[in-house]
Formats: structure tokens, sequence, C-alpha cells
């Protein structure tokens, strides 16, 4: 029984995780209707950044949010502006991406090879600490990843739901035509956007550079988590993200304790085609909002 | 007898039997058995890209799931001919059909969805490849995490010497393949899907059963990729889970078609030939020395950069691919392809032929890739050289015909 409390506890935690690594492409679909694979090379990148920072240059891990955040956050926006100037579409937009993508992947392989790269212990005294309540362990990463999820899933939801900005946002996902006709500036919206979903793409790569060993062909395995939770919390929602990111989560680590690890990328993928079939508009969202 | 279905069998007959007897001359003409090989691993990307753009490039359904495919056709082999001792001739066939079911078990979740099937397609079909990985590493009847060795199967050795018969397997499974998408291309079902591509809604309206539609094309498609996966099995000879379902079978079929154009049956070809030549140059370049040593530049990792960067150059500027321009454009695209060839001889005369070939086709390359619009305003700036501009004319950049 603890060993199925335990994978609850870190099903949920690296629940958060998975939120924050899907909010890009969920916002940049659902928004923006531009389908934008180079988040995970986002996310990656600023993997190996705070990995740099922290093995090489003896920065604290949590300290290296200061320094890779803006630098995916400049690179995130120019993208979109780049989008914006060529006037991409939503098919071009999955292709020229993954393009981005393979590119940035092989950059990525022939800075830091395709070995795997951990912060080594010693820089990194998050990694192997807990907190600890009964029998159950709350290792520090995952937790403070799940804790600034919450954190970035209200204040985002918050911006969506109370601000000027999140009005355009909104009017920008129901009617491109008709919130350009109203005066929203779709440009700078986006861009904008663009920015904050970057940011959370990188806060999620510092974290996970926190919590495990970095290798290039990641990015593209990260395919088979994100998808999942995209779908699951509805395009464009973010307390969706963060529901379906739990659910994942806790559903692949129940897989993990009772089949084996191995069988996570089943679960949540039987998942994601019980989504698709009974409720394509996603869990979390009313219908028709798609 | 003059139908043109019966004309296009008879010039596939006609090329397929000439290159059939390409490896008994290989004696007589004495060339290396390295170009057998290398004309074995083109046949294999002409399969994979055709099989995919006679689903993607007609209906216009964006499909990741390449990889899936042809790794239940690797697998199959690997299951049947090296564990279970069945012949490989034997174990092909039954690759295409297990992969087709995979891909009509696919299309017949999402293709019922009602909104946003093309980006669901797309992305499921990327999820897929990762899913059927995880069963055959956890299954221990399929791999099991360790790999499988195909040293002992049973191999068709009627087909002559282990080159001769990898080029034959694959010439009748590039064949195969490519009629099929050209005659589908040119049947009731390519229609449809040229129809659906453009516009679905309409379609339907107008009687085009496109869910049958998509499922057959789908099926077709995945059919074919696991037929050549099950070949190629044999060349990878020891297949390994992360190698078979990496991401680069769906990035190369994507490249090759998208740059030869994917609304014809010859733009994959074209597509393929330029990719895998100029990818196998720069693979066996070796390492780049810049700045006098000071920086080595990996032309391997150039490689992957390369290709995207002529992924998103493509599909920006270059929507219908080279193969509409490349029938325009003939005479200067073969005219810029034997200047790049002799260019080559005369500067580099040790290269290799195909090092020589790459340079020709970078000449024609550089003459289709300039938009109509282009030539189109310098070819009036000559004749007329008092033509006004428009006024409102709005930049052409990228613009298509």
């Amino acid at each position: 029984m603890t060993l199925y409390g335990q994978a609850i506890i870190s099903g949920v935690l690296v629940g958060g995780l998975y939120a924050m690594m899907s909010l890009g492409v969920s916002l940049s679909w659902g928004v923006l209707k531009i389908i934008n694979l180079a988040y995970f090379s986002f996310i990656l990148l600023a993997g190996y950044g705070s990995y740099e920072l922290a093995a090489n240059h003896g920065w604290d891990p949590f300290l290296t949010v200061l320094a890779v955040v803006p630098v995916v956050v400049i690179v995130g926006a120019l993208l979109q502006l780049f989008f914006e100037k060529v006037k991409i579409g939503e098919f071009e937009s999955l292709l020229v991406t993954f393009g981005l993508l393979i590119m940035l992947e092989s950059v990525a392989r022939s800075i830091w090879t395709a070995d795997f790269r951990r912060i080594p212990s010693t820089a990194n005294p998050y990694a192997s600490s807990s907190l600890r309540i009964g029998a159950f362990a709350f290792p520090t990463p995952q937790l403070s990843a799940f804790l600034t999820a919450i954190v970035i899933g209200l204040l985002m939801k918050y911006l969506l739901d109370r601000t000027y900005f999140g009005k355009a946002v909104r009017a920008l996902a129901q009617d491109r035509d008709m919130a350009r006709a109203f005066g929203v500036d779709h440009r700078r919206v986006a861009v904008l956007l663009s920015g904050l979903a970057a940011a959370t793409a990188a806060i999620a790569g510092v974290f996970i550079a926190m919590s495990q060993a970095l290798f290039p062909g990641l990015a593209v395995e990260w395919f088979g988590i994100v998808f999942p939770v995209v779908i699951l919390g509805g395009l464009g929602s973010t307390l969706g993200a963060l529901g379906a990111g739990v659910v994942i989560g806790v559903v692949a680590a129940i897989a993990s304790v009772t089949w084996g690890p191995s069988y996570a990328p089943l679960a949540t993928f039987v998942i994601l085609i019980a989504t698709l079939l009974f409720r394509p508009e996603g869990l979390f969202t009313r219908k028709a909002s798609v | 007898m003059t139908s043109p279905t019966a004309v296009r069998l008879a010039g596939f007959t006609v090329v397929a039997l000439a290159l059939w007897f390409l490896p008994t001359l290989q004696g007589p003409l004495d060339f290396p058995i390295f170009y057998l090989l290398f004309g074995y691993t083109l046949l294999f990307w002409f399969a994979q890209a055709s099989s995919w753009n006679m689903f993607t490039g007609y209906s216009g359904y964006f499909s990741f799931g390449q990889g899936a495919f042809f790794g239940v056709g690797v697998y199959t082999t690997g299951v049947l001919a090296a564990k279970r001792g069945w012949p490989l001739i034997a174990a092909i066939p039954v690759a295409g059909i297990l992969a087709a079911v995979l891909g009509l078990s696919l299309g017949f979740v999402v293709f019922r969805l009602r909104r946003l099937q093309g980006e669901i397609f797309a992305l499921v079909t990327l999820a897929v490849a990762f899913v059927v990985a995880a069963i055959a590493r956890v299954s221990s009847t399929i791999d099991g995490g360790s790999g499988i060795a195909l040293n002992d199967v049973r191999l068709p050795d009627f087909l002559g010497t282990f080159p001769s018969m990898m080029f034959r397997l694959g010439l009748i499974i590039a064949v195969l393949t490519v009629f099929a998408a050209a005659t589908i291309q040119r049947s009731r079902l390519g229609w449809g899907l040229f129809s659906i591509n453009d516009d679905e809604a309409v379609a339907e309206s107008l009687g085009v059963p496109t869910f049958r539609h998509k499922m057959m094309a789908f099926g077709m498609s995945a059919f074919f990729a696991g037929l050549s996966g099950a070949v190629h099995a044999i060349q990878i000879s020891y297949i390994t889970i992360e190698d078979v379902f990496s991401i680069r079978i769906p990035l190369f079929v994507i490249v090759m078609s998208v740059l030869g154009g994917m609304r014809h049956w010859m733009g994959p070809i074209v597509g393929a030939t330029i990719i895998h030549t100029l990818t196998d140059r720069l693979n066996r370049a070796g390492d780049l020395d810049l700045f006098g040593g000071s920086l080595t530049v990996s032309l391997d990792h150039l490689n992957d950069i390369i290709i995207g960067l002529l992924l998103i150059v493509m599909v920006l500027a270059v929507k219908d691919g080279l193969w509409p321009r490349l029938v325009k454009r003939k005479w200067a695209a073969a005219g810029a392809f034997l200047f790049g060839l002799l260019v080559a001889r005369i500067w580099a005369p040790e290269m290799s032929p195909i090092g020589q070939f790459v340079a020709g086709e970078l000449g024609a390359v550089v003459v289709l890739l300039p938009p109509v619009a282009v030539i189109d305003r310098w070819r009036n700036r000559r004749e007329s050289s008092k033509t006004p501009d428009e006024p409102t004319g709005r930049p052409t950049v990228g613009a298509t015909p």
C-alpha cells in the first residue's frame, strides 16, 4: 500500500512538471493556431543551460532560472514575431517547428554530445533531498516543480480571466478576425503570450535538469507525454493542462509500479486514444470550446 | 492496350527489368559493389517516401507515423525470420499486413473525429511510434529490450549474392510502391484524396466517401512502409528499439516528399534522390576544419541541421516542391546539372561519381529554387525594359504559381 501511496504522490508531483511542459504547446495551439514543436527544444536547451551553469560555473540549480528564462523568453518571442511576419498557417507551423526541433536537437548534440549529462550531486544538493511525511517522501525537485506549476497555473488563470490582456487572448482564441476588427493587436498579444509560454517551458527545463539526466533524444521522447496532456486538458486551457498533467502523471506512475516502467507510455497512450474516442474536446473543458 | 494504366504498367516493367540485371552486369562492367548497396538504400528511400506520400501527399493529412509502420515491418522480420526461422520471403508479406492493420486501427479512431481531425491525426501518429516501441520493449516475444541479431535468417539465395539480393528485393518493393502511388494518383481514389486535400467538407457534400478513401489510402501507405521495413531489417542486421523507432524515418520521408513535391508521385523520388546522395556525401566527408583548425565542425551533425533548414525553407518558400518546377524548367535544370557535373569533373577529378552527381544536382536545384514570380519579373524586364512596376504590387516572397 505504501508503494501505491508513494506512486500516487510522485505521479501528482511529476504531473506539475508535465503541465509546465505542455502549457506552451497548448496555449500556442489553442489561441494562436500554431502547433509549436519548438517548445520541446526550448525545454531541452533550458535544461542544458541550467546544467552548464550549475555543473561548470557553480551556480545554485534554482538560481539558474534567472539566467535561462530570459534567454528562452526572447527566443520564443522572436520565433513568434517570425511566424507573424511570414503569416504561417497551422500545418506549415507544425512542419517548420519540426525542422527547427531537429536543428536545435542537433545543435545540442554537437555541444553536449549524445551522452547522459547530469548535474553532479556536489553541485546539486536538492536531487537527493526530500521532505518526509510519515512513510512518504516528497523529493525536493519534484515538490518544488509541482508548487511552481500551481503558482504558474493560478497566475495564468488570473491573467487570462481577469485582465485586459487575457480578454484579448480569449477573443483571439474564439474568433481571430472578429477580435482584430474590434481592435485587438494580434501581433502584440501573440508575442507576449509566446514569451509567457516560453518562460514556462524554460522553468520546466530547469527542473528537469535538477531531477534527471539530460540527453538530446529527450526532446522527442516528451511527445508521448505532452500530447496526451494537451489533448486531455483541452486546447488552450491552463488549469486543464494542470489537471491533465496530474492525471497522466498518476496513471503513468501506477502503471510503472504495477507492471514496470516500460508500461507507462502505453498507459498514457491508452488514455490519449480513449479521450479522442469519447471526449475529444478534453476532460477539463466544457463541450464545444475547442 | 493503350489505356494509361497499361502504358504505365509497361513503362514500370521496362525500368524494373533494366534495373533487375544491373547486379548481373557488376562483374563485366567492374564497378564497385558499394554501388549496389548504395542503390539498395536509394530504392529503400524511394519506397518509404512514396508510401508516405501516397496518403499524406495526396490527402493532406500529415502523418508522423511512418516510423511505426517501418518498425512493425522491421520487427516482423526480426521475430518471424530470425527467432522463428521463417524464410525472409514469407515474413515480408506478413510485415505489410501487420503494418496495414496498425494503420487501419489508428485511422479508425482518428478519422471519426469531427473537429481538428487533421491536427489530431498528425499528433497521434507522432505518438504512436513511441507506443509501438514501448510494446516491443516490454514484450519478450518481440524484443524484450535486448535487440535481435539477424545473422541466421534464411535469405532468398536464388536472387544472387548478398548485395545483388538486397538490390533486387529493394527494387521489387520500390517498383511496387511507386507503381501503386502513380496508379492511385490517376484513379478515382486519387481524385477523392485530392478533393479531401482541397476542402474536405465540400468533398463530402459532393459525395466523396471521405472516410473510406482515407482508410484505404492510409492502409496501403502503411502496408508498403511495412514491406519496405521488413527488407530493411536485413540491411540493419542487428535491430534495436532505439534505432528502429527513432525520429529519422518520419523526418526523412517528410523532408524528401516536401522537397520533391507532394502532389505528384515523382516528387518523393526526386526528393529522395537529392537527400540520399547529399547526406551520403556529407556523412563520408568526415570533419570539416574551419579557421585553420581552430573550429572543427562534424559534418554528421551538420547533416541534421541542413535537413531541418531545408524543411523550413521549402515549407515557407517552395510550397509545391521541386517537381512542378522541374517540369517547367527542365532544359534549364538539365543544363545546370551538366554544368555542375563538368565543374566537379574539372576541379576535383578525384571525386567519386556520386560526389560529381551531387555537384550537378546542386546546380539543378539552384536553378529550380527561385520562385516563378522572380523569373517572370526578370523575363519581363528583359523583354521590355520600360515595363512599369506595379504600384500596389505586394512583395513576391515565396510566391507560387
